[in-house]
């Protein structure tokens, strides 16, 4: 059956819809606020038991024994396991690049400081503290490999020695004849940038119960999982178990951002309740395991940038070259965030050639994670101020740089460079709207006056292009094969005519189940309060994904839209029966089932549907009595990559433009954000609250990575940033009210035009601030390319700028 | 994060915390205040003692009293009391100062001033506000009571005078004389944090607009809190300055011995701030003192 999906709100089946498209409250808060979202930790279940894991302390070391017998010796203790347990009852997980995994728990050696060792279930968690103490482990130290540069070198000590060397990738991508355009450039202006390692830090930790079902080799995991089925599909991979015997049960989560991926763990648990006889186990994430051993840690970069230019502005080639310091293994699927920015490597801009140098090396540190955004904001950092240094060079106005460069309106659908097509835009509308929105002239005249009086302020202008609805295909050349990624929504009617939204995935906090109470409650001309969202184990829901890169919000648009419409075409059949109509003759009308120009003759909902649960007999003979339909929804027109790793990959693009002014003390390298001006495109905005909620907490994620972010090793390995005393989050005193301004360019390949918009201003705020203090310092003579850009890093810069010129 | 195991007592008077502290000076017994740096070091099982005597239910130790020209505080009074007194906000204001630098709201609630004496950390402001206006300790053990002065409370890194077996009473603090001039501040990664560095000033001028007395402390660049005297020695009989001021920062800078590194800050780093904030806080006090070469209240 095809399935015709409403393109815009005038497709709905209802005259005057309230919904869609309004900052609805969201039907999640509730239950937030009131403390009565059953998150995983609050869970009890019968004969649990508590689990801790004991960790590496050292970075590079060669276990010679383990001894658990004084911890087993203590009440209370239940299960210890090791690695030789892991090797057991278990595989290493699947990883990008592929074959770049180890077992949960070291089985020969460690290789990162905070890598598991081995494992206690207890009574509780204190008792199970107690005797990971007791267990003793003989470290036989290893050299220690912590600097990506080095661990190239022939001869360095190899993290997984099977694998004969570090460099887990190395490939060049020439997507066009850069060299020519370098050749042809009037000016080539070439940086190196440092982005150093940072990543997601949700409220809540990772946390899960896992049970053994002995009798029927089985597995269940209670979990504050992000993808439910991908987690249960690699975990069966793991255990060597059919991915049928493995059911994940997805909890909400505070917060994810690419953080609670928590394989390891959830590997550890599962062995324990193994070996304890398959009494459920606990294990939840505490802060520091978090830090130094979790799903914390992305984006580990060493970038060098040229840009090829013309002398009117225009840029017409584009090089990168990246090093990204992977960590120990690719278990995370960390290096997907290095290929991600083909889906939008030349950013807004019309750069027609582009080159990608593109190395992955393992080091002994925690293995990378996901995080917002998935690797392009720090390439839009490096490229953004690329832009600023020809624009300086060339005396251009860095508003004007961008415009010159913006691809126009009438060129969309844009394929670029790298062979990612962009859906739809009005760059320079958005540019436009930043810059009367902060009053650029303005901010300009104040920055001539700060100047005058000898501060240093500065503005950033610059822009940046979201992905949005991640693809598989974008992820080839790390080896994640496949295309398309479902997301599917059962709506289901009742007898009463309450509406039962059942889907695949937890609550997270983007507010997706009120994005599907809002489309279903306009589809079918109910209310809130007639619907409920249902989420579902990996055993009964329909196949779904979940939220990741930016995807959810158009993903489950099409799956619940769909769903209505088979739904509508369902109902539209059994009246038309007991019409003794056509269907054709039959419509949905404002939630009620009418007999087209036939006035008088319609039936409610709840009719039909009782209609169709009591009397079979009354029913078209072929049709399936349930007042339900299921539809699963993927993005159309997805490519395989070819050679050179193109692909139509990310279905959207979305952008923005910030505007940021900055001053920076020049005796103590401060930082102080004085404006924060967003203007953004991501098409229909189909829950504006919801998109500003994006957009807030993607900024003051942004302002960690600009400012304070920063996970620091020593050279062997061992991690300065353990706790929130030294690893910097932004808190609401370092983060601006913001300005904020919407343009909205819908999608032509999306349900309603939305397009993807979760991971937001992470992918613009770095650069923009960093660009504003760039522009701070430049009567200073100093340059910045490392973030975070911290006190000491920007005085020392600015002394640094001052010697030069006492020296000259 | 969980403790090892620890026994628990809290009494409600000070005599019995005392007597308690007494009976168990043989094993490895801790006072536990607000919590705010002990309860994170029990988790992380950083610290880890027998015996822990908790002073929270004890009324006694909590007040804020003016006593002929000092201001009397008992040690278990939280800084967020210190923060809404009226007393404090006329009487001391570099303590009011000091205090909405210690980390945020919530800390503030639970967090005592006698805790952030006993505690001694080298970023601390306390410490440094102490050894600035000379505070006088009061101190409570199985021999009796003790007053230490601020200069001889203080011991270097995370060390004091206090004996295991101690109770820190009372802090008590002079009020500021009118015409003393004063400032403290503080440069910190985040709005809250531990200081990278910070540096307090109090300064008195005579009637010619010189400098007649002048105090000077810093804190968060070295292992503990220090007093310049030698700075301070340099500046008294001069005229106030900007040229002054940066000479007293460069002496302040130069003097200091092993400053700090750690991942937010370099040793070079700091001992740039030790001038920077010098410099900063006489500017200020100077400023406030009515004097030449000073700056406008929160000017900067
Ligand atoms: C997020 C955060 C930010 C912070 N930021 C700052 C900051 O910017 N500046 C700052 O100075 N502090 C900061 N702190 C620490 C905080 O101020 C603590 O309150 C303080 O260091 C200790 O006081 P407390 O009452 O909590 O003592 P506790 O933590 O209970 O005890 C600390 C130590 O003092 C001893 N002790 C406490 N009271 C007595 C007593 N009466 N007699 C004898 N010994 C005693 C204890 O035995 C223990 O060794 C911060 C803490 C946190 C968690």
């Amino acid at each position: 059956m095809s399935v015709e999906i409403p393109k815009t709100l005038e497709d709905f089946p209802n005259s005057s819809p309230r919904f869609v498209g309004r900052g609805v409250d969201r039907v999640e808060d509730p239950h937030l606020v009131t403390g009565r979202t059953e998150f995983i930790d609050n869970v009890v279940l019968p004969g649990m038991l508590h689990a801790a894991i004991l960790r590496s302390p050292v970075a590079h070391a060669r276990i010679t024994g383990i001894d658990v017998s004084e911890a087993e010796k203590l009440p209370g203790v239940f299960a210890i396991v090791t690695g030789e347990d892991a090797k057991r009852w278990s595989f290493p997980p699947p990883t990008a690049p592929e074959e770049w995994g180890t077992h949960c728990m070291a089985t020969d050696k460690v290789r990162y400081v905070g890598e598991p060792v081995a494992a206690v279930a207890a009574v509780d968690r204190y008792v199970a503290e107690d005797a990971i103490e007791l267990i003793a482990v003989d470290y036989e130290p290893l050299e220690v490999v912590a600097d990506p540069a080095k661990a190239m070198e022939p001869g360095s000590p190899l993290v997984i020695e099977e694998k004969g060397t570090n460099v887990m990738l190395q490939r060049v991508f020439n997507w066009g004849e850069v060299d020519e355009a370098f050749r042809d450039a009037d000016r080539v202006f070439t940086e190196k940038f440092r982005w150093n390692r940072l990543g997601a830090n949700p409220l809540e930790t990772f946390g899960v119960i896992a049970q053994w079902d002995p009798v029927a080799g089985s597995l269940t995991l209670r979990a504050s999982v992000q993808s439910a089925t991908h987690f249960g599909l690699g975990r069966a991979a793991v255990f060597g178990l059919p991915s049928n015997k493995v059911r994940v049960i997805g909890h909400p989560h505070g917060g994810s951002f690419g953080g609670k991926g928590g394989t390891r763990g959830t590997d550890v648990t599962a062995l324990l309740t193994r070996k304890a006889g398959g009494r459920p186990v606990k294990w939840i994430e505490d802060r520091a395991e978090y830090l130094t051993g979790g799903g914390s840690q992305s984006w580990d970069r060493h970038y060098e940038v040229s840009l090829a230019v013309k002398d009117d502005g225009r840029v017409t080639g584009l090089d990168v070259k990246l090093l990204d310091d992977m960590g120990a293994t690719g278990e995370c699927f960390g290096a997907i965030n290095t290929v991600k920015p083909l889906a939008a490597f030349t950013g807004p801009y019309t750069i027609p050639v582009a080159r990608y140098d593109l190395t992955i090396v393992a080091t002994n540190k925690l293995p990378q994670s996901p995080y917002r955004g998935m690797g392009p904001p720090p390439h839009f950092c490096a490229l953004e101020q690329m832009m600023d240094i020809a624009a300086r060079d060339l005396e251009i106005d860095p508003a004007e740089m961008r415009r010159k460069n913006f691809i126009p309106k009438d060129a969309f659908p844009y394929t670029i460079a790298s062979g990612n097509e962009y859906d739809s835009g009005d760059y320079e509308a958005v540019l436009d709207g930043a810059l009367e929105l902060s009053d650029y002239p303005e901010l300009r005249e104040r920055q001539a006056r700060a100047r005058a009086e000898g501060r240093c302020v500065g503005i950033g202008v610059v822009s940046a292009i979201e992905p949005g609805v991640f693809d598989w295909n974008a992820y080839a050349i790390v080896g994640v094969q496949g295309i398309g990624v479902p997301e599917g929504a059962t709506v289901s009617i009742d007898i009463l005519g309450k509406i039962s939204i059942r889907v695949g995935f937890a609550l997270e906090g983007q507010g997706q189940y009120t994005l599907a109470t809002q489309l279903v409650a306009d589809y079918f001309n109910v209310g809130f309060e007639d619907i409920t969202v249902v989420p579902l184990d990996t055993f009964s829901a329909p196949p779904a994904f979940g939220p990741g890169g930016s995807r959810l919000g158009v993903a489950l648009t099409g799956a619940v839209l769909g769903a209505c419409e088979k739904l509508r075409a369902k109902l539209v059949r059994v009246a038309a029966g007991l019409f003794q109509m056509d269907p054709e003759q039959v419509d949905l009308v404002d939630g009620n089932l009418v007999a087209k120009g036939v006035p008088g003759v319609e039936m409610s909902m709840p009719q039909v549907v009782g209609t169709m649960l009591a009397r079979s007999d009354l029913l078209p003979p072929d049709i399936d009595p349930r007042p339900e339909a299921t539809y699963v929804w993927t993005a159309a027109g997805r490519t395989e990559a070819d050679e050179e790793g193109r692909a139509k990959s990310y279905l959207t693009a979305a952008q923005a433009v910030h505007v940021v002014m900055v001053e920076v003390d020049p005796e103590t390298g401060l930082v102080e954000i004085l404006e924060y001006c967003v203007v953004d495109d991501c098409g229909t905005r189909l829950n504006p609250a919801t998109v500003e909620g994006q957009t807030e907490g993607s900024i003051a994620q942004g302002i960690g990575a600009a400012l304070l972010e920063e996970y620091v090793y020593d050279d062997q390995g061992q991690i300065l940033t353990s706790s929130y005393m030294d690893y910097l989050l932004p808190t609401i005193n370092e983060v601006p009210a913001t300005k904020k301004g919407i343009v909205v360019t819908p999608s032509p390949f999306t349900p309603l035009g939305a397009k993807g918009c979760g991971e937001g201003a992470m992918h613009t705020t770095p650069a923009a601030i960093l660009s504003a203090i760039n522009d701070a310092l430049v009567p200073l003579g100093a340059r910045a390319t490392e973030v975070p850009a911290s006190p000491n890093r920007l005085w020392n810069l600015i002394r640094g700028a001052k010697e030069r010129t006492a020296g000259e | 994060m969980k403790p090892a195991r620890f026994e628990y007592a809290a009494p409600d008077s000070l005599a019995e915390a005392i007597s308690l502290l007494e009976q168990h000076a043989d094993d490895d017994v801790k006072i536990l205040a607000g919590g705010q740096s002990l309860v994170p070091l029990l988790n992380m099982r950083m610290a880890r003692p027998e015996f822990l005597i908790d002073l929270n239910r004890i009324a006694e130790l909590q007040y804020i009293r003016e006593e002929a020209g000092w201001l009397a505080i008992g040690a278990m009074t939280r800084k967020r009391a210190v923060e809404e007194s009226e007393l404090v906000r006329q009487r001391q204001p570099a303590l009011l100062a000091a205090t909405q630098l210690v980390g945020h709201p919530q800390i503030r609630n639970r967090g005592t001033v006698g805790g952030s004496m006993a505690h001694a950390d080298p970023a601390a402001e306390y410490p440094a506000l102490a050894l600035l206006l000379g505070v006088e300790l009061r101190v409570a053990g199985p021999g009796g009571e003790r007053r230490i002065p601020a200069a001889d409370f203080f011991h270097g890194y995370l060390a004091t005078a206090l004996e295991p077996t101690d109770v820190l009473t009372e802090v008590r603090i002079p009020v500021l004389d009118p015409g003393t001039g004063w400032s403290f501040l503080e440069v910190a990664r985040r709005h809250g944090d531990f200081a990278m560095g910070g540096a307090g000033a109090t300064v008195r001028l005579d009637a010619s607009g010189k400098l007649s007395e002048v105090r000077i402390a810093l804190f968060g660049v070295g292992a503990a809190a220090l007093r310049l005297h030698d700075v301070e020695r340099e500046l008294v009989g001069e005229q106030p300055g900007e040229a002054l001021f940066q000479d007293a920062g460069a002496r302040a800078s130069q003097g200091l011995e092993d400053p700090l590194s750690d991942v937010h800050a370099s040793a070079e780093y700091r001992r740039n701030l030790a001038r920077v904030l010098t410099v900063r806080v006489l500017e200020e006090a100077v400023g406030r003192a009515g004097g030449a070469g000073g700056r406008e209240e929160g000017s900067r």
